[in-house]
């Protein structure tokens, strides 16, 4: 903690960034909080544990943010996942990559406050202690262990790239790509459900749906200057929360985010209903990474799977 | 008061189910809301406050004004029991309140017609509202900042005390008193209830955050519209609904039509002013185009401008918003940054 508060404070003195974004400490116990650094006092707050839930860099995209209209450099701190959003944004050109300064942090995975709510069924958590593998959730009267895999974001359990592969400076020494075996093992599980099943558990989960578009507003990959849903004229889709356009909703958001979404899991924190998003974000990634043999975020260099077509790609989802 | 065995809710609550439509804490998902239940076995005692507001069961976040065909409009009627909401909070049961003031008829000015809103008075105006006391606040509840309390009574029908093996119920309305006068099997609440109940308000108490003075906060606000505290607070909002959502008192509302041909229906559903699309014109113009102006807006409607059109917050410290933010903007951090700004002008300007 105290190398990255030192990286920061040297190079908000060396005038190498106007300002770094980073997360401070939150509120709530398993919550940190973004917080937006201009002066080597202000370095001191900056954290990074297994709390530093929030992919930041959505911050450098979203239309008409006082962050994008004031800095001219901006430096970021980035776990894996985070920095591969930096280079989707570099690969879209949505912005330039030498104008943020990336300082990369090791990554053992972040905390899904959600999963933490559902173990204490109903009690209140007010305090944790991480020890080794296990986390001990402390609430009025009472402890309870956990194996620490328990309380990490689902994404965070298949990631393969926890050490920001893109980096200006690294706080300790990155790892390599690290190999998860079972990364689809969830999808693969659904897809072998029948039609009928898989269809009803969409329904089921998506009829929860209060369209308050948590999970496209915290979305890095999710930067349309203006939204489908929020067109009037014509209007796409239904404004209720009835099943069908929810699913509308996030059916068009997730092929908008195909070949683009990084797997940060942000959606699935912000979430306020708790919905399954990763069921459909993850297939579609699979689907990408099967046709495409390509990967989000992970080469700087290569065009977006979207953005390129090879004679030999398999063509048949267009004719059946 | 009535004392009622926890083992022997249900017919409790069935005897409420011949005369009401009978909502309360459950399961939704992986979540908890108010919602219609049919058995005593589906409430969910054992939580605080819920995820989701109470709100939704009187103003749903869709709700159908009106459906038109050849044959002319159709307004919806209510033809259902009255409603009973079971395992309402203190602060649930005033942001109902709160919402009755903009909706029924609990905000009047003299000499004017104040507009009553049907849709709400069918649902609100023979509701029975039991308030239960919150043995264990949460962290995050500050009702106490704005006159609430875990064990308060006000606005309730009946009031409901957990002791553990027991629910005493009090009747604090005349409606609360005639429906429990038809309750005969409970046992009257004894001495030592009402001693047990002493004790649990006072553990309740001890478990809220220190009171804040908020009284400076209206006129505060009156001064800091165009500062640039604002972009300081909006800087990390990320413009998304959750918020308002969850929130029990926020009802901003949308209207929007759903038809084909000749038959269609108008439906009012709640909207958000976090959201852009919230006040852009038909122009294109946005009074309201950038975010800080967004969070702005929220923040002043809450303790400022309704308190100039009702003389009240509207807030009522139940702290929803606080744990469904994705970028913890606590609201109790919001409101002690703008007690304690300095303006940067000269105040007398």
């Amino acid at each position: 903690m105290q190398k990255l508060v030192n990286k920061v404070k040297e190079i908000i003195k060396n005038k190498e960034v106007d300002v770094v974004i980073g997360w401070g400490k939150g509120s709530l116990p398993f919550s940190a909080t973004p917080i937006f650094v201009e002066t080597e006092e202000d370095a001191k707050k900056l954290i990074f544990d297994e709390t530093s839930r929030n992919n930041l860099t959505t911050y450098l995209t979203k239309d008409k943010r006082r962050i994008s209209k004031d800095y001219k450099k901006i430096g970021i701190v980035v776990k894996g996942c985070d920095s591969r959003s930096v280079v989707l944004y570099a690969v879209e050109n949505q912005i330039k990559r030498e104008n943020v300064v990336l300082i990369g942090v090791p990554c053992n995975g972040v905390f899904e406050r959600k999963k933490i709510i559902q173990l204490a069924e109903g009690k209140e958590i007010l305090d944790f202690q991480i020890k080794g593998e296990k986390i001990i959730l402390k609430g009025r009267n009472f402890e309870q262990t956990h194996s620490l895999k328990e309380v990490l974001c689902d994404s965070c359990l298949t990631c393969q790239y926890p050490d920001a592969p893109e980096h200006d400076y690294f706080i300790g020494t990155p790892r390599k790509e690290v190999n998860v075996p079972e990364a689809y093992k969830v999808i693969n599980e659904f897809g072998e459900k029948s039609a009928e099943e898989r269809w009803a558990y969409i329904q089921e989960e998506y009829s929860k749906c209060i369209r308050c578009y948590a999970c496209r507003n915290v979305c890095p990959s999710c930067y349309c200057p203006e939204c489908f849903v929020d067109q009037n004229d014509p209007q796409w889709i239904g404004k209720t929360p009835e099943v069908t356009d929810s699913i509308i909703f996030h059916l068009i958001r997730n092929l908008h985010v195909a070949g683009r979404c990084v797997d940060c899991g942000a959606c699935v924190s912000a979430c306020p209903v708790d919905l399954d998003l990763r069921i459909m974000s993850k297939k579609v990634e699979k689907e990408i990474k099967e046709r495409f043999d390509y990967t989000a975020g992970t080469d700087i260099n290569e065009k977006p799977a979207m953005a390129s077509y090879c004679e030999n790609e398999k063509q048949d989802f267009i004719m059946g | 008061m009535v004392k009622i065995k926890k083992t022997g809710l249900n017919e409790f609550i069935e005897l409420l189910m011949k005369d009401y439509d009978v909502y309360s804490p459950a399961d939704v998902g992986k979540k908890t809301a108010f919602k219609k239940i049919n058995s005593a076995f589906e409430i969910r005692h054992d939580i605080t406050n819920t995820h989701l507001s109470p709100k939704d069961v009187f103003f749903p976040q869709s709700e159908v004004l009106f459906q038109y065909s050849d044959d002319g409009l159709k307004v919806p009627q209510r033809n259902e029991k009255p409603i009973a909401v079971w395992g309402m909070r203190n602060c649930d049961t005033s942001s109902l309140m709160m919402l009755n003031k903009v909706f029924g008829d609990a905000h009047q000015m003299p000499g004017k017609d104040m507009y009553k809103d049907p849709y709400w008075k069918m649902k609100y105006d023979n509701c029975l509202i039991f308030n239960q006391a919150c043995n264990e606040p949460l962290s995050t509840c500050f009702c106490n900042w704005f006159d609430g309390n875990p064990f308060a009574e006000k606005g309730a029908d009946v009031f409901v005390v957990d002791t553990g093996d027991h629910f005493i119920l009090e009747g604090v309305s005349d409606k609360g008193n005639a429906f429990l006068a038809k309750y005969k099997s409970g046992e009257e609440a004894t001495k030592a209830d009402l001693d047990k109940i002493a004790e649990l308000k006072k553990t309740a108490e001890s478990y809220l955050p220190d009171v804040i003075d908020i009284k400076p906060l209206f006129a505060k606000m009156n001064k800091i519209w165009d500062e640039p505290i604002w972009e300081e607070i909006s800087t990390k909002c990320i413009n998304c609904g959750a918020c308002t959502f969850v929130c029990s008192t926020c009802h901003c509302f949308d209207v929007t039509d759903e038809g084909k041909g000749k038959k269609g229906k108008r439906i009012r559903l709640w909207d958000s002013c976090m959201f852009q699309i919230f006040t852009r014109e038909a122009s294109g113009h946005n009074p309201r185009g950038l975010s800080t102006q967004r969070v702005r807006q929220r923040i002043m409607h809450k303790y400022n401008y309704f308190m100039d059109n009702y003389e009240q917050h509207l807030c009522t410290g139940c702290g929803r918003c606080v744990q469904v933010c994705p970028v913890n903007l606590d609201i109790r951090e919001v409101i002690k940054q703008v007690l304690d700004y300095k303006l940067s002008k000269n105040e007398d300007n």
